[in-house]
């Protein structure tokens, strides 16, 4: 439904997105995650058309809209495409019903036609009581829903998010995921969602794409990318908790801890929270940290370590009696779940 | 050790308060006494105001109720002089407030559009060059288009154009056409703030939702921008209105030559003449009428819609691409504010330099500046440096200026105080209300009110007219709105989370004042007295009428002079005004790092 061919979009001197491919079915719920500055945002204004790509193509349904190489973009609005803006963009002046009829209004429905669209999507949301209200008038959550019964109401094949979540508190947050979520396979079209919090990714997805300095570090399921990380930048960015990283120098965790399985290698070793235990005792498989914090969750406790640049987090089945100042022994498995090389690219 | 209590209204906790709570708390039996903290000072302030601003209102119009004077509302309103006397004057009242304000809205708002939503180039330029008539005094602007387009009618110099040879018809001379277009030019920078800082907060996603709906650019101009924009628009519409119908100096040196009176000029007349309570009849007409209008705007403006303050995270800026009409666009901006600022400013330097006006570009000496009397030259006046009526009318206006500066600083500071540390109850309703009265009030209305007020003696107090007092108290009555916001503003970037921080390390009230709350507030305080000074210096409509022979000042004697046919006297006294507030308006702008949310790529 959606492909992107080695997409490019530069500004000035600085290349926000460098060289990305990749492509989802119908039907998909494809997630843009990483930091901020990643090219992710970029990304979706390119496919809504309100940016054209410096070169690279991108097809709806077999159909080119933009193609940077020969400087030609297809009009946001003929793209079958909605946008939900971060900010919500509701404007101020209309009333919630006024904000969805008027892009209705725009594509030129009679209107019968607008009042019936506008009650169905008003109570597919859930806010048939606010129709009459002003957007300064409802709450950020219910501005959120408003937003999106606007983006729905023309029946776009495609939705685009831009972070629209992150102006929420944490509870909405969760509550509005599922209701996104309900929102796509009620209508039936491919979503791509913007974000900066991998929970949003891993919970929603069908597709992730990980996104680092313009260019995607991976794109795959949310399992996959847990399972079998290709980078360590994926590995230490997806996950809750994410997986642990001790680099690995010359055969040695650390340069100290010396392990014949590591055959004299330079890099990093995976090792995922529940494969770390905690010892009593420093031995010559335990790294020691200084205790930082203990987070109790789903009946199991995450215990993090730090000292220098390492951090360490492990699962345990009881809260430890540690306090700040003492130390914290891990204990490491036989052998890590995954090596990485010094360029942070997964090792066979 | 806490030694504070927490303060009964939360925040607003600032220098005062501090002085005020900390006595409370360090001697209770004191606190005691004191039933109702804060009732002294708020009684003390609201007398102050009172005696300021509404004593000198309430005045004028119990003047016009005395028995003997209550005839001169029907001489007004309903004589065989009202004709003359009210309705045409308000007639050509409206028709200069309308056609101004829907001259600046059109003016300011294309400026204002082009500036915060568009790529034309030099946007930064045009915006700060846009901002610059409202400080150039619109005598200054008036006297320039006299330079230039001035006809042999009412007799005396004529202007350039006329020395070029041209025949300037008298529509273009004198009367509505060049008073419009001299208010037009003062006021549009009025129109241009207020609507480029609402442009400004209109998310630019807004627009590129209504682009993804696929509204064209009309559609997205007239369905969005403008309905967002509207409030701004009235409130141009309705601040630039007021300020035409209250302007004085305009239509005194524009229209008053072939005849054509506003009710300013009108009730200026009747003061001058003796009429007194005529005039004051005229002014409080004229105050109904421009408050009228301001408080119709204001109405329109809050109410359910008001929708200045919208979610605005992540939003970000999108210039709409002019494409082939950038350069057009961009020279059509230019030339308003060139013709604005920089000409009118380069004519009347050049009339002062030039022996006669009809040719401002030849013979230029300094005789009007710096030469001896000379009966052959301007009935033997001597040059400004040698007039020692001048001399002196410089030394009272800057003396007017840096002592008003300081006084309404020091009443807008404690007004201010008042209001952010006792937020409820009567009687700062009352200080709020009083401190914003005289935004309501046109200047020469206001000097009328100090004329009726002060003018006579009051029970053993001489009266004060003719005298610097009299000039200091109107001015800083005058001036009270302005110098509360200012006061606010300081209040506020001192009080609350900042004081109360350095409060929390266990820094005393002292060193708090020295090492937090004066520094923060110094560059603001003298950034708004500097600017009480320039509204000062260059004022001539509060001023005209309670000027005095013995208490001469700049802009007054420039009108004078100009009515009296001295162009070259009055352009030279204005350009003096003109260097001495762009000088403190400079300042004053580098001391508050002035915020033009507006010019931010």
């Amino acid at each position: 439904m959606i492909q992107i061919e080695s997409l490019h979009k530069q500004f000035g001197s600085y290349e926000a997105v460098q060289g990305v491919s990749l492509s989802v079915p119908k039907g998909a719920f494809l997630v843009l995650v990483g930091p901020s500055g990643c090219g992710k945002s970029t990304i979706l204004r390119m496919l809504a058309g309100l940016e054209a790509p410096t070169s690279g193509t991108i097809a709806f349904g077999g159909k080119t809209v933009s193609d940077g190489g020969r400087g030609w973009v297809i009009e946001p609005s003929r793209r079958d495409a909605g946008l939900v803006f971060q900010s919500y963009a509701l404007w101020p002046h209309m009333t919630v019903a006024g904000n969805i009829d008027w892009p209705l209004k725009v594509a030129g429905l009679d209107r019968d036609k607008r009042r019936e669209r506008v009650g169905e999507v008003l109570d597919l949301l859930g806010i048939g009581q606010l129709a009459d209200r002003y957007p300064n008038e409802i709450s950020g959550g219910q501005q959120q829903r408003v937003a999106i019964a606007r983006m729905i109401a023309p029946k776009p094949g495609i939705l685009l998010f831009d972070e629209p979540l992150s102006n929420l508190d944490a509870k909405l947050r969760v509550e509005m995921r599922t209701e996104l979520l309900r929102v796509h396979r009620a209508t039936d079209a491919t979503s791509v969602y913007v974000t900066h919090d991998q929970v949003e990714a891993m919970t929603m997805a069908t597709h992730v794409a990980v996104m680092n300095g313009g260019r995607i570090e991976q794109f795959a399921s949310p399992g996959e990318l847990v399972v079998r990380p290709r980078t360590a930048f994926v590995a230490t960015f997806v996950g809750t908790p994410p997986a642990n990283l001790v680099p690995v120098v010359n055969g040695a965790y650390c340069g100290r801890l010396a392990d014949a399985a590591l055959a004299g290698r330079n890099g990093s070793a995976m090792f995922r929270p529940e494969e770390l235990t905690l010892a009593e005792k420093p031995s010559d498989r335990t790294l020691t940290l200084d205790y930082a914090e203990a987070s109790p969750m789903a009946g199991r406790v995450m215990v993090t370590g730090i000292r220098g640049d390492l951090r360490l987090t492990a699962i345990t089945d009881s809260l430890p009696s540690f306090s700040v100042g003492d130390e914290v022994h891990f204990q490491l498995p036989p052998a890590p779940s995954m090596f990485f090389t010094p360029e942070g690219v997964r090792a066979q | 050790m806490i030694r504070v209590p927490p303060s009964p209204s939360g925040r607003g906790a600032s220098v005062l308060s501090d002085i005020l709570m900390s006595t409370q708390s360090r001697n209770r039996s004191f606190k005691d006494a004191f039933l109702s903290p804060g009732l002294g000072l708020k009684a003390a302030v609201l007398v102050l105001l009172t005696v300021l601003v509404a004593a000198p209102l309430l005045k004028v119009f119990g003047a016009t109720l005395a028995p003997g004077a209550w005839s001169a509302w029907s001489d007004v309103l309903a004589s065989n002089l009202s004709r003359n006397l009210f309705w045409l004057p308000l007639a050509n009242t409206m028709i200069l407030g309308a056609g101004v304000a829907t001259g600046c809205v059109l003016v300011g708002g294309f400026l204002a559009w082009l500036v915060v939503m568009t790529d034309v180039p030099f946007r930064r330029t045009i915006g700060l060059l846009a901002t610059l008539p409202f400080m150039i005094p619109s005598f200054a602007t008036a006297l320039a288009w006299g330079s230039l387009f001035r006809n042999a009618r009412v007799g005396g110099q004529i202007g350039f154009l006329e020395g070029l040879g041209f025949s300037v018809p008298d529509w273009l001379a004198w009367g509505m056409v060049p008073t419009l277009v001299v208010l037009i030019a003062h006021y549009y920078s009025l129109a241009f703030t207020v609507i480029a800082a609402a442009l400004a907060t209109v998310n630019s996603d807004l627009v590129e939702a209504a682009q993804m709906t696929g509204a064209g650019r009309r559609r997205i101009f007239l369905g969005i921008i403008l309905p967002v924009a509207l409030p701004a628009l009235v409130a141009g519409a309705s601040l630039t209105f007021a300020g035409a119908v209250s302007n004085f100096a305009a239509p005194a040196l524009l229209g008053l030559p072939v005849r054509m009176q506003t009710l300013a000029t009108r009730l200026y007349g009747m003061i001058e003449i003796g009429q007194a309570e005529r005039g004051y009849v005229l002014a409080i007409l004229l105050i109904l009428v421009s408050a009228f209008f301001l408080w119709a705007g204001n109405r329109v403006i809050s109410g359910r819609r008001s929708y200045a303050t919208i979610t605005g995270k992540g939003g970000r800026a999108k210039r709409f691409a002019l494409g082939t009409a950038r350069l057009p666009l961009f020279v059509a901006a230019l030339s308003i504010c060139v013709l604005t600022t920089v000409v009118p400013v380069a004519i009347l330097i050049a009339s002062s330099l030039a022996p006669s006006s009809s040719a401002l570009f030849s013979d230029w000496s300094l005789h009007y500046w710096i030469g001896a009397s000379d009966p052959a030259i301007a009935r033997g006046q001597a040059g400004i440096w040698n007039n020692p009526l001048i001399l002196s009318a410089t030394g009272v206006t800057v003396g007017l200026g840096v002592t008003v500066a300081f006084s309404a600083s020091l009443v807008g500071l404690l007004v201010a105080f008042v209001l952010a540390r006792f937020r409820s109850g009567f009687l700062s309703a009352a200080i709020n209300q009083i401190s914003f009265l005289p935004l309501l009030v046109p200047g020469i209305a206001f000097g009328a009110a100090y004329v009726a007020l002060l003018g006579a003696p009051i029970g053993p107090l001489p009266a004060l007219y003719g005298t610097f007092l009299l000039l200091v108290v109107a001015a800083t009555a005058y001036l009270v709105p302005f110098a509360v916001q200012t006061g606010r503003a300081v209040i506020q970037q001192v009080s609350g989370d900042l004081d109360e921080s350095a409060r929390m390390t266990g820094a005393g009230f002292l060193r708090r004042l020295l090492a937090i709350t004066v520094p923060l507030a110094i560059r603001g305080l003298s950034a708004g007295a500097l600017i009480v000074f320039v509204k000062i210096v260059r004022d001539l409509s509060l001023v005209v009428l309670l000027f005095t022979p013995t208490m001469p000042l700049l802009s007054v004697l420039a009108y004078r002079y100009a009515s009296d046919g001295f162009t070259q006297f009055a352009n030279a006294l204005t350009v003096v005004v003109l260097v001495i507030s762009v000088a403190a308006t400079l300042l004053a702008n580098r001391l508050q790092a002035k915020s033009q949310p507006w010019l931010q790529s």
